[in-house]
């Protein structure tokens, strides 16, 4: 098969970072960047922001209503019990189970969202651009007919990458 | 969990990125070492007999336990509200210091996350069992059933402890398991071992250090982040309400919610400090796991450990002066002088006491001397619980319902088996994770001196 990407692998955080730089100034379009460690620099100026952690506060707010609507549902509405003639709707109590059911469905639904949009699960296999992208090396992969091939690949030759590899 | 800038250097040795792999990564692929072999036979002995424990207290009762109707309450909830302390370790670390933006943190929160996921789940054997009938245990969820529909009472510190345990434990293991994803996707692409590559490749999840992954990682390790801090502070309040919201002199105060959640920390704290030691000694990590990170936690511990002297001096001051004799009597007839005084001493020495030692460098910067206080903090951590549940149940308001509790060899054995899992646990940990958040240490790796592979030689500096 024909090769479809190329990608720049550079030993250092700071060549890679000058290479991304200048590929977005001259407007070659980067498909990704597989770094060992999250650089800020890529992560912000790359993309959409994630709104990962927007979702999570939506979560909360559904699964406190919820869960308050429940305990009131059971302890008020359908089966009121008297104990020690304390009031069945007894709402300050409610507050500590209502806390803690929330940060547990927080959990469960922001890591669902996570597996989903990460696109991460167990036993999934992605294809592995550079075997040492986890390891020490950072790779910038560019999409052929994307680019220009002569282009993009000078470019990171200028900025230091080690090697220019076509996958 | 990445983004800061710290003061100094925080690995040692000037290493290089793929050294970090390989220094971190070297046990995995080692043989096991013969004291390894030996701790695993010896935790599996002691675990041996805890489920002997176990299943004598299924079968026959918990009439095999020292327990009375006076003091219904012994070594299960003494060592459940212990482990659960020590289970405040790792969220300690990962959180408080990730919201605070701790970079220090880095080498540290992966052990101690693990140790964490494992004293919780030693907790959860206690009270599961403590209910006589655990194959009733399913009582407790709240769910439309035959006997009613009976809903549970919400009111129940007991109820809202089964939550927060859940809770505690779904989150601490999601956490920790969620900070593995990259360092298991490292030894996937480095292992020569095919089995290595299927296992930690399944456990990986396809991660490849992309951009989308790394965004959506870092927005959910704040999320998660963010609500375990609540979640740390709430578990160990209501653990307390189990007992504040019970009328036994002793038990019924205010302080009880802030007392449990820094004495849990504070045990968590030594734990690490333990567990840390032992750890950077046999597999020779002291570059990463250096002598600044152990002042560190040697400063915090004491001063938790002077939050805790407050807290016994308020507690015992309040007896006095809130002129209620039944407090006067527990405090200085039952606890300060009586029947319990060695318990008391020994928590009041060891966790109030002993860590204002390490106010001198010296004494802090001699790990042997460090070690021991570690252990002797969590001996009297474990004495404290003893004086809160053993003192104030023996002898309340009537004296005809005084009584006396002595543990029998069923709690004691249950007691080791659950020490007995920790060990294991802890010794599986060594092997089969890398035990320092590989990708973290990475990131902060930039910040030492000069070296021949940093960015800080091109003359960037600091990003």
């Amino acid at each position: 098969m024909e090769a479809q990407y190329i990608m720049g692998v550079f030993d250092e955080e700071q060549s890679m970072l000058s290479a991304f730089r200048r590929m977005k100034e001259e407007e070659v379009e980067i498909e990704d960047v597989f770094m060992p460690y999250p650089v800020h620099e890529v992560l912000e100026n790359h993309g959409k922001k994630s709104k990962i952690t927007i979702v999570g506060w939506f979560y909360g707010l559904f699964a406190t209503l919820g869960v308050l609507a429940f305990l009131v549902y059971t302890a008020v509405i359908d089966w009121p019990l008297n104990y020690g003639g304390k009031p069945s709707n007894a709402f300050p109590s409610f507050l500590v189970v209502t806390i803690i059911l929330t940060i547990f469905s927080i959990t469960i639904l922001s890591l669902f969202t996570f597996s989903w949009r990460a696109n991460l699960w167990p036993s999934n296999q992605k294809p592995i651009f550079h075997e040492r992208a986890t390891d020490d090396k950072f790779v910038i992969l560019v999409k052929k007919d994307k680019v220009d091939v002569l282009k993009a690949s000078s470019l990171m030759k200028e900025t230091g990458a080690s090697e220019i590899i076509e996958k | 969990m990445y983004n800061t800038e710290v003061r100094g250097p925080l690995i040692l040795g000037n290493k290089v990125l793929d050294q970090i792999t390989r220094d971190i990564t070297s046990p995995l692929y080692a043989r096991p070492k013969f004291w390894w072999v030996v701790g695993l036979g010896i935790s599996s002995i002691m675990m041996l007999l805890g489920f002997w424990a176990i299943f004598t207290t299924v079968s026959q009762g918990i009439g095999t336990w020292g327990v009375n109707n006076t003091v219904g309450w012994g070594w299960a909830i003494i060592n459940f509200v212990w482990w659960i302390g020590i289970g405040h370790a790792g969220t300690a670390f990962s959180i408080f210091l990730l919201i605070l933006r701790q970079e220090w943190r880095s080498s540290i929160n992966r052990a101690a996350e693990a140790m964490t996921v494992v004293a919780v789940g030693c907790a959860a054997i206690f009270p599961a069992l403590h209910m006589g009938r655990i194959w009733d245990a399913f009582y407790i969820f709240p769910y439309p059933n035959t006997r009613g529909p009976l809903w549970v009472n919400y009111n129940s510190p007991l109820f809202w402890d089964f939550i927060a345990i859940s809770a505690y434990l779904l989150i601490s293991a999601s956490f920790w398991y969620l900070g593995m994803i990259p360092d298991f996707a490292t030894i996937r692409d480095n292992t020569k071992s095919k089995i290595k590559k299927a296992v930690y490749g399944f456990f990986a999840m396809g991660w490849r250090g992309s951009i989308g992954e790394w965004k959506r990682y870092e927005g959910l390790s704040y999320i998660l982040g963010g609500i375990a801090a609540v979640l740390v502070v709430s578990v160990h309040s209501i653990v307390s309400t189990d007992f504040a919201v019970a009328v036994e002199p002793g038990w019924h105060t205010t302080i009880f919610p802030p007392y449990f959640v820094v004495g849990a920390i504070f045990s968590g704290f030594a734990m690490v400090m333990t567990l840390m030691i032992i750890l950077r000694k046999i597999y020779k990590l002291e570059d990463y796991v250096t002598n600044a990170h152990l002042d560190k936690v040697a400063k915090i511990l004491i001063f938790i450990s002077l939050i805790m002297g407050t807290a016994y001096s308020t507690e015992i001051f309040l007896a006095w002066y809130s002129g209620n004799e039944y407090e006067i009597f527990t405090f200085f007839h039952n606890r300060i002088t009586g029947e319990f005084t060695v318990q008391f001493w020994c928590m009041f020495t060891f966790n109030a006491l002993v860590p204002q030692l390490m106010w001198f460098r010296k004494i802090r910067s001699n790990m042997l001397i460090v070690f021991i206080i570690s252990i002797l903090i969590n001996v009297g951590m474990w004495f404290e619980r003893f004086n809160i549940v053993v003192t104030s149940l023996t002898k309340d308001y009537l004296p005809s319902a005084w009584a006396t509790y002595s543990p029998t060899f069923v709690e004691i054995a249950m007691y080791l088996g659950t020490l007995g899992i920790f060990v294991f646990g802890v010794l599986l940990f060594f092997k089969y994770i890398p035990m320092i958040a590989i990708s973290e240490v990475k990131a902060v790796n930039k910040y030492q001196v000069p070296s021949t592979q940093s960015s800080v030689k091109k003359g960037n500096g600091r990003r």
